[in-house]
């Protein structure tokens, strides 16, 4: 199932990711100001409680903000601890933490599943405020701004699977309308070891890509120290973004210790059986429950629907097109071309222009023999950048394709007087000669002649002229 | 009863008149009692010709422009709050605590910030960077601590109420010391938000007044459910009607316990004059038993990791780089390190330091985890005690208030002064502190508990040692 995966096999990749997501909400996780930090002047959205004043207090955990995460953790097939959980203080000192200590749960959540990916556990936090080292300025607009941790098992076997399984689950978060959309809006602690190596961690890289270029650059170089005969030990490492590498950031002998508290300013949170049914409710199907029904109710491959519940934003764009067409050739359509053009042009569903009625219709013209395959690609290109309807679209390129016997037959008629030499080398045996003729009626239609009819009236029409 | 009827004088006469007798022996003693850090005299002028409108117009809060303190570690808006440390010597609050806020909602004009130690870690109100407070009662004396300067204010005639907090017996120590009434409420009665932390798990803003009548007019002011702090509960809010219903013969349904532990290692005096107390109640039909808490004794021990650790936690806000005292250096580390190494009293030092050893991962298991399940075990005592009884008496204080300056050097000794006041904090419960009479001259201070949220029980409890004592 995983990509790419043989090409690691000799080294024992092991992959596990902690990754940090800023959930949605209007307000902060313990506070009341806007969590809006990336619209607004430095320090705005601010008060005693998110700038840690003397005296102040944390209020409740956002509501929002714990729902969204449960929404996560189901979503992801995890299981809902029984017992409270506490808010813990995790101490360090950096400029952009106010209290000098950031508030972190115990897990809530666990034991679920992701693309093949176990996944360990899920927590909420406060995110940070924005320290420029150079200017030395804190921006706290992002204090108290609402996360979620996600923690995978070390199951994830290639860079390329962790790209994948990254892209997806961030994807699906955001079908969940659970996270913040703005880009950089995740980040990850990556750890890795390959066979003969100890557990490396990479801490705080900002972006997918980054993610899958920490990854490659440390697989090339732990293998390159094994090589020379040293040696992997635990450290923790930090990825440069500029020159895409990795260097030590410290050695786990001097592991840092964060003293960690249950925080007495808050009390435990349970999450009562009443409220996680009144989610789960709520939720959207799991990939896992639509994969199944896709393949039962509409009899799908498995490839196909694979293709289509990775973006749920398409498996739902697929169910209603197959309201009013064929629901194997949407699924097809939607699958592989649909697809690939979103990707080319670095587009999701959601922000291109493409609807389900544009599937629909065009497989209504194939189906109806009025759109040859060919063209349907290029229609479905067209119908994803301008996001024009498909009847306009077919009469703009002149997609028209011609499958009425009589005008082929004019037409074919008229290509075989044309060219009598051709004529003469097709009943003398040569098989091009038919070919060149199939061409000429194509160009004579402007590329609208249904092929395979075509083929069939040409040959029909030069066994008769013998 | 004194403050009722000090009330019935400001609607007749005047707020400002009235308050200006406050700032005038204000002006007479403060230099030498030291009660304030910061005074306010200005604003509660203003606040007191509002408040003088509002009783024209029948149309004044609970407190009707009385005169109200406040200890150096809860914000009032736009007013210094120092914690009694070099630290944030030139800290503006931006923000109203709850209790201010609730306050002056209900019309108590605010005079000033109060003494204290420094952080409230201190029991004799001698630790404050803006130097020690002193005793009303004897100036060579200590007023106790941590709230030093609201029990001052108010035995000085400061003030007509204060506003302290109480961590391990910071409320009721001065109270003892200085000769007047102190509350500590139950854990979670009175919001927390806006008091700067000591130890958040045991600690809470409560009252001092003259007479119960005065606790029970504040209490119902400032407490209550309070979305800014999570660990708040309802109130009834109607502790004032249960202190004026409160009959001479409702002391025959009473059941008192004492405990033996809190009498041992107890001045004589004190332990006389506590028993006598006790026996005057038993004369008018108190049921009166003794019972033992067999944890008590580990209380001392637990309450300060307890303190240590919270403390340590809550102090690493102090970096310099948002408010307060800055003293720079080569990189972020340096700098945190010279801003406190300069700006922390000994005391806050030494405190900081053990609690950051204490929460280390290596040691967390053998003490903090440990503290913390004994914790729960000095809990079941008093449960189990609170099943059977409404109140548990004893004394305040195991010493009287000692001279300036003679224990400041030794720690131990200063800790274990605060022995019969903290399980109050472990246990959650209500508990306070009034004046039963004077040893050579020094006032001594007779201690109620109650079970948490049993406010009612123990104003009841006061009301009858008030009486019992001869108050009106």
């Amino acid at each position: 199932m995983q990509i790419h995966e043989d090409k690691y096999k000799d080294l024992n990749l092991k992959i596990g990711l902690e990754i940090h997501v800023q959930l949605k909400t209007n307000q902060k996780i313990f506070c009341e100001c806007s969590s809006d930090y990336i619209n607004s002047p430095p320090n705005n959205n601010i008060c005693p409680i998110c700038t840690s004043q003397p005296g102040s207090k944390p209020m409740g955990i956002n509501e929002t903000a714990l729902e969204n995460l449960l929404k996560i953790g189901l979503f992801l097939g995890c299981k809902a601890y029984e017992k409270p959980f506490y808010v813990q203080r995790k101490h360090y000192f950096y400029p952009d933490l106010p209290s000098n200590y950031q508030r972190t749960s115990q897990p809530i959540l666990g034991n679920g599943v992701f693309m093949g990916v176990g996944i360990w556990e899920i927590h909420i936090e406060e995110d940070p405020g924005r320290y420029e080292l150079r200017e030395g300025k804190v921006d706290f607009n992002r204090s108290g701004v609402p996360l979620a941790e996600i923690v995978t098992a070390p199951d994830i076997k290639s860079p390329e699977y962790a790209r994948e399984f990254l892209r997806d689950l961030l994807l699906s978060l955001e079908y969940l309308g659970v996270i913040r959309g703005e880009s950089g809006s995740i980040r990850a602690d990556v750890n890795i070891s390959i066979m003969g190596g100890n557990r490396i961690e990479i801490k705080n890289v900002n972006s997918v890509k980054g993610i899958y270029k920490a990854l490659k650059y440390e697989i090339v170089r732990q293998k390159a120290v094994l090589q020379r005969g040293g040696t992997i030990t635990m450290e923790t490492r930090h990825f440069d973004e500029a020159s895409m590498i990795t260097k030590t950031l410290r050695k786990k002998e001097t592991v840092a210790d964060y003293r960690y508290i249950p925080d007495p300013d808050l009390v435990p949170v349970y999450i009562s059986p009443e409220m996680l049914n009144e989610i789960e409710s709520v939720l959207p199907e799991s990939p896992h429950a639509k994969k199944k029904r896709f393949m039962e109710e509409y009899s799908l491959g498995e490839e196909i629907v694979d293709s289509l519940i990775s973006d749920l934003y398409l498996s739902d764009l697929f169910e209603e097109s197959a309201k009013n067409s064929n629901p194997l050739e949407a699924g097809k359509w939607c699958a592989t071309e649909l697809k690939r053009r979103l990707n080319e042009k670095n587009l999701s569903v959601s922000t291109s222009k493409i609807n389900p009625k544009h599937i629909s219709d065009m497989v209504g013209f194939i189906e109806r023999g009025e759109l040859s395959v060919k063209n349907a690609k290029w229609i479905i290109e067209d119908a994803v950048d301008s996001g024009e309807e498909i009847p306009v679209l077919m009469d703009k390129k002149n997609f028209y394709q011609i499958s009425s016997e009589d005008t082929l037959v004019e037409i074919i008629e008229k290509v075989i007087a044309d060219n009598p030499k051709a004529v003469l080398d097709f009943k003398s045996g040569n098989q091009n000669a038919l070919h060149f003729l199939f061409g000429k009626v194509v160009n004579e239609t402007e590329g609208r002649a249904e092929p395979s009819k075509t083929i069939k009236l040409l040959k029909d029409k030069l066994c008769a002229v013998a | 009863m004194f403050t009722r009827d000090l009330i019935e004088d400001l609607l007749s006469k005047s707020v400002e008149e009235h308050l200006h007798k406050k700032i005038e022996e204000i002006e007479k003693r403060n230099k030498e009692i030291n009660a304030f850090i910061t005074l306010g005299t200005e604003e509660a002028e203003k606040s007191s010709k509002e408040i003088q409108k509002k009783i024209n117009n029948g149309t004044q809060g609970k407190l009707s422009g009385l005169v109200v303190s406040i200890k150096d570690n809860i914000a009032v808006y736009n007013t210094r709050m120092t914690c009694g440390s070099k630290v944030l010597e030139n800290y503006i609050a931006p923000y109203d605590a709850t209790v201010t806020n609730l306050i002056k909602k209900e019309d108590g004009i605010i005079i000033g910030k109060c003494n204290m130690d420094e952080f409230a870690c201190g029991s004799d109100g001698t630790s404050s960077y803006f130097g020690p407070t002193k005793n009303p009662r004897n100036i060579d004396y200590v007023p106790g601590g941590s709230s030093s300067g609201s029990a001052a204010s108010v035995a000085a005639d400061f003030s007509d109420l204060s506003i302290g907090s109480d961590t391990g017996g910071s409320i009721r120590c001065p109270a003892s010391f200085c000769g007047v009434y102190g509350f500590k409420p139950s854990y979670g009665l009175v919001s927390r938000y806006g008091l700067s932390d000591m130890a958040m798990s045991l600690e809470g803003p409560g009252p001092f007044a003259k007479d119960t009548y005065g606790i029970a007019l504040l209490l119902d002011v400032i407490s209550g459910k309070d979305p800014r702090d999570t660990v708040t509960v309802q109130s009834n809010n109607s502790y004032l009607k249960t202190v004026e219903n409160f009959k001479d013969g409702d002391i025959k349904n009473m059941k008192i316990a004492y405990a033996k532990e809190f009498f041992e290692g107890v001045d004589e005096n004190i332990k006389n004059m506590i028993l006598d107390k006790i026996g005057m109640l038993e004369s008018q039909g108190a049921r009166i038993e003794e019972v033992s808490l067999p944890n008590i004794k580990y209380s001392i021990p637990i309450y300060y990791l307890v303190v240590f650790s919270e403390f340590s936690s809550a102090m690493s806000k102090f970096d310099g780089f948002k408010y307060g005292h800055y003293a720079g250096g080569q990189d972020i580390v340096e700098a945190v390190s010279n801003t406190r190494e300069t700006s922390m009293g000994t005391e806050v030092k030494r405190r900081v330091l053990l609690g950051t050893f204490i929460t280390m991962e290596e040691f967390k298991g053998r003490w903090y985890t440990k503290a913390l399940k004994a914790r729960s075990a000095i809990k079941e005592d008093f449960k189990r005690i609170f099943n059977s009884y409404d109140l548990l008496i004893g004394p305040t204080m195991p010493t009287l208030p000692w001279k300036i300056g003679e224990r400041i050097s030794d720690p131990l000794a200063m800790y274990s002064s605060d022995i019969l006041t903290v399980s109050a904090n472990l246990a959650g419960i209500c508990a306070s502190s009034q004046p039963v009479g004077e040893v050579k001259g020094l006032p001594v201070g007779l201690q109620l508990h109650a079970d948490s949220l049993s406010e009612s029980k123990l104003l009841k409890g006061m009301r009858a040692v008030e009486i019992a004592c001869g108050g009106m």
